[in-house]
């Protein structure tokens, strides 16, 4: 017996055939051929940084019909709140199962922003910065990207499915570019090869026959960076499988719910599980100027089991300590109900979630007052959120690039991790 | 010893204008001679071994792309190579200065400049085929920097209204961007709060914003097409209020005198007590103002003693060609940023100003250097090295890359050439628009590459079509040996070494039928470092 490998180390036959390897916690780890130099498949898993999963409410979900509920008042709307597991913390009555993982969940109540329609709030809620100042910010994902990311691998760094952010890389880069999957797992233009496999490694290898001509006598930079990324597209082509759920779906839709933002979903949990640091899931559409409550009642009967199927299954794989999971969209709505049964957008008090990846889960942060038309303590700004989702991930929310001569910031000055949620 | 040089090449001006003559290459030394010894001067400051001098593939493949933005065809190739002329690369210049292509691959370099790949008021100034019509011709017809940059800021002429279209309704994105571009200042700092290390204040950056505030883009739709004019009131300031951080809600400013940047206010009429604007009316222009403000500042930005102008734009066209400003980052002139060779920033200004701001001038001379002419290989990794002493190294843009594979494929012979443009579609531009950092520096991305692994846009360059270049190898009947050489000179426009036309042949030969193979080899080379930079 291998005195450096347990039992549930040692790799399943069929995820070895796969190519993939899968260690004791359930962890399917890239780059096979790394395992080779590690004494055990769970150090390599405890060496990756801590990933994120977005869950993002398109068009700015209801704060008071889901996590801030205000039953009795004039602004409370026709729902009910039900008691969840955590006391003291009640969510809607058409979000159960959320309610039951409540002791994992961080809700702040207390949102306060300042870009109140669809592009800026988007571009907003995605950078911490205003769009209007036309400085080309990187998305929350690129910068999870850069920072916890590992180019070496075989998947990208940043993947997103569905509606999500308006920015890009930004200053990052192309390098940390959003990777789009469509909503069904199918990928996004140019990622079917038209060579058959062994014409497509006979080309490969000639082309890196002439890189290493070339690079004989011309070693500038951006030579090494241009064959770096063509190497890393054919890894990429060639781990295609990881993005093949239909043989979990059948057995997982019991738990996420039969949907396209479920499928995304389990989609973001296995590609956290294979180290990708930063997935995106888009749920439509919250931007319920009518018809509020029917849209939100049938968004949330998707939500509900999506939303915590997916913290349960990262937790009972040992994931959820060290992946993120938010939920936000890009405004709130307000308490007060137009003439077309309707909210309209709100940014002076909302609610986000946060949940995972070392936030101390179970808890409310931050309050409305009775009709939730303003905060009544602790409120959050966009740059405070993301100061404390990047110091939950390990990343320093002051780092500094430059954009031109102009230096940068990933955060705005002020901005200041929320302590309560650190823990 | 450099205030004598200075004092002779200012006398040699001063003759040269009294005489009426181009000073190109009258007097002790031409222009092209200069930098030679200045750049040479800086590397034996710093013991610096510099490359040799670029084998003639080299020159001539990067000298095609710099000029024309395409490369050589593979028999313009051959015939340069086997040129025994002494002088074939001074004509090869003159050639290349006098193609019709030369005009628009200026344009293009210079309405990236202009306008960026992500321009304001994007939803107008994103398809600007207008704007590109007037560039070129100003190019084409060797119309004077300094003029061409007084039509931008009045933007009168049809087409180049655009530029300003840009930054309606926002003269602080105007100031900011003229300032950079062509007075080579970072003002941008300066717009919140004093610079925090330069010398400009917000006084400074609201003075100039005095220039622009009265400036009005007229729309106007005649069917699907909408048409700008850029027109200016005869009233309007800038109102100051202090640093950004101390704004509250309802602080009104005080109005700032327009002040030139680093000089004095603007003269200026007062305004006559009774003055009334006009109503503005639909379909109707806005009359020209008594006093224009928009005419005083491009009568100042491109005036022969404007302390900016020829120093910036000068810094930039070396930049273009060698990769580096002598001031770097080009556009950001300021004390704690020194020119890296102060006296040859000095003579290149002076001459350029003297020689009527004609760019293609100043272009001849520095493309004739020896220190233009290095080769790209050396030990130092820089992209682009810091004395110039070695080639610097560029992306190619996507619009040298679409004219390049055109080029290098024969496209043109399939009859195919309507269905794929001559300028990058959204698919190209997405792939390879901006592949820049923050920094400057190049990244290659995801995207790129899985556009040139399964696109099928690439792939139509390098599948055989009837006239193209791999057509013309399948159906070659010489040796393979031969064929891989005729590749390498049209793709790569220089000869196959023996390792590589031993490996080719071997790929090529490794199938039956050799159809997918010359395929595959063609866009081996075309997606190859060599091919994708200029170097």
């Amino acid at each position: 017996m291998n005195p450096f490998c347990r039992t549930g180390d040692h790799l399943s036959r069929r995820a070895f055939l796969k190519g993939a390897a899968v260690s004791g916690g359930g962890l399917v780890l890239p780059n096979w051929g790394g395992l080779a130099h590690a004494k055990t498949a769970a150090e390599i898993a405890s060496k990756a940084k801590k990933r994120c999963i977005l869950l993002w409410m398109n068009g700015g979900a209801s704060q008071i019909d889901t996590f801030d509920m205000k039953p009795g008042r004039p602004t409370g709307g026709p729902f009910r709140p039900i008691q969840s597991k955590v006391t003291g913390l009640q969510v809607c009555e058409y979000l159960p199962k959320v309610a039951a993982v409540a002791d994992k969940l961080a809700v702040i109540r207390s949102m306060q922003t300042h870009s109140p329609d669809h592009p800026d709030g988007i571009y907003h809620m995605h950078t911490c910065y205003k769009m209007s100042e036309r400085t080309p910010h990187p998305e929350l994902g690129a910068v999870i990207a850069k920072y916890n990311g590992d180019l070496g691998s075989d998947l990208p760094t940043f993947v997103r499915m569905g509606s999500c952010g308006n920015a890009g890389a930004g200053y990052l880069g192309p390098a940390h570019e959003p990777f789009s999957l469509g909503r069904d797992g199918k990928l996004g233009s140019f990622s079917t090869p038209y060579l058959a496999d062994d014409a497509e490694k006979k080309r490969a290898d000639l082309f890196r026959f002439v890189e290493s001509e070339f690079a004989v006598d011309h070693k500038a930079e951006p030579f090494a960076s241009h064959r770096t990324a063509k190497e890393r597209a054919w890894r990429l082509l060639r781990a295609k499988a990881v993005f093949d759920i239909s043989k979990e779906w059948p057995t997982a839709k019991e738990r996420y719910g039969d949907s396209d933002f479920g499928r995304g979903c389990l989609m973001a949990r296995k590609l956290v599980e294979a180290g990708v640091p930063f997935v995106e899931v888009g749920q439509e559409n919250y931007d319920s100027h009518a018809d509020n409550f029917v849209c939100h009642k049938a968004n949330m009967q998707l939500l509900d089991p999506a939303y915590s199927g997916l913290l349960t299954d990262l937790s009972e794989r040992g994931l959820l300590k060290d992946t993120l999971v938010i939920w936000m969209g890009e405004v709130g709505r307000t308490p007060g109900i137009n003439n077309r049964a309707g909210r309209d957008h709100f940014i002076r008090a909302w609610t986000t979630v946060l949940a995972g990846g070392g936030i101390v889960g179970g808890q409310v942060y931050g309050a409305t007052d009775a009709d939730g038309k303003d905060v009544k303590e602790n409120p959050v700004s966009e740059g405070d959120l993301f100061a404390t989702i990047y110091k939950a991930l390990g990343i320093n929310h002051r780092a500094k690039h430059l954009t031109g001569v102009r230096p940068v910031w990933l955060t705005p000055e002020g901005s200041q991790p929320v302590k309560e949620l650190l823990g | 010893m450099p205030r004598v040089r200075r004092l002779t090449i200012a006398t040699v001006v001063l003759a040269a204008l009294l005489c009426g003559a181009s000073p190109a290459r009258a007097g002790d030394e031409s222009l092209r001679q200069l930098i030679d010894s200045e750049v040479k001067a800086g590397w034996a400051k710093k013991s610096i071994a510099p490359a040799p001098k670029s084998a003639d593939s080299e020159f001539l493949r990067r000298v095609y792309l710099d000029l024309v933005g395409t490369i050589p065809t593979h028999d313009e190739t051959v015939a340069f190579l086997a040129d025994k002329e002494p002088k074939k690369r001074e004509q090869l210049i003159d050639k290349l200065l006098a193609d019709p292509r030369f005009a628009r691959q200026q344009a293009n370099v210079w309405d990236l400049v202009l306008f960026g790949r992500n321009p304001g008021n994007i939803d107008a100034t994103r398809k600007r085929d207008g704007f590109k019509v007037w560039l070129t011709k100003q190019f084409a017809e060797g119309v004077g920097y300094d003029k061409l940059v007084r039509e931008l800021l009045q933007g009168e002429q049809a087409g180049s209204e655009l530029f300003q279209v840009q930054f309606r309704n926002q003269p602080e994105e105007a100031t900011i961007a003229i300032s950079r571009i062509f007075l080579g200042t970072q003002l941008g700092c300066a717009k919140c709060h004093d610079h925090p290390y330069d010398k400009w204040t917000q006084r400074d950056f609201y003075g100039m914003a005095g220039f622009f505030v009265r400036i009005v883009i007229e729309e106007a739709t005649a069917g699907n097409v909408k048409t700008y004019t850029v027109a200016e009131k005869a009233s309007g300031e800038v109102l100051f209020s202090g640093a950004a951080k101390d704004q509250k809600p309802g602080k009104k400013g005080d109005p700032v005198k327009p002040r030139f940047l680093g000089g004095n206010d603007l003269d200026e009429p007062p305004t006559p007590k009774d003055a009334k604007e006009p109503t503005p009316k639909a379909g109707v222009k806005l009359p020209k103002p008594p006093f224009s403000r928009k005419q005083k500042l491009a009568d100042w930005v491109t005036a022969t003693e404007n302390p900016f102008f020829a120093k910036a734009v000068a810094n930039r066209v070396w930049a273009q060609f060698m990769g580096r400003g002598i001031v770097h980052p080009v556009d950001d002139f300021q004390a704690e940023n020194k020119p890296s060779h102060p006296e040859l920033l000095n003579a290149l200004a002076e001459r350029l100003t003297a020689n009527k701001f004609d760019l293609k001038w100043l272009i001849r001379e520095i493309v004739n250097s020896e220190a233009y002419q290095l080769a790209g290989t050396g030990s130092v990794t820089d992209t682009l090295p810091k004395h110039f002493e070695r080639a610097r190294v560029r992306p190619l843009t996507a619009e040298e890359i679409v004219l390049t594979l055109r080029t290098a494929t024969s496209y043109e012979s399939t009859g195919k050439s309507d269905d794929q443009s001559m300028s990058p579609n959204e698919y190209f531009m997405r792939a390879f628009g901006e592949p820049m950092n923050g920094m400057g520096d190049f990244q290659g991305s995801l995207s790129e590459h899985l556009f040139w692994n399964n696109a099928e846009q690439i792939r139509v360059f390098a599948r055989r079509k009837k006239g193209n270049l791999t057509d013309q190898l399948l159906a070659a009947t010489d040796p393979w040996e031969k064929r891989v050489e005729r590749l390498y000179l049209t793709v790569l426009n220089r000869p196959a070494k023996p390792t590589e036309v031993a490996k080719f042949v071997e790929f090529i030969k490794s199938d039956a039928k050799p159809d997918g193979r010359v395929e595959d080899a063609v866009w081996v080379l075309l997606t190859s470092s060599e091919f994708r930079f200029n170097h």
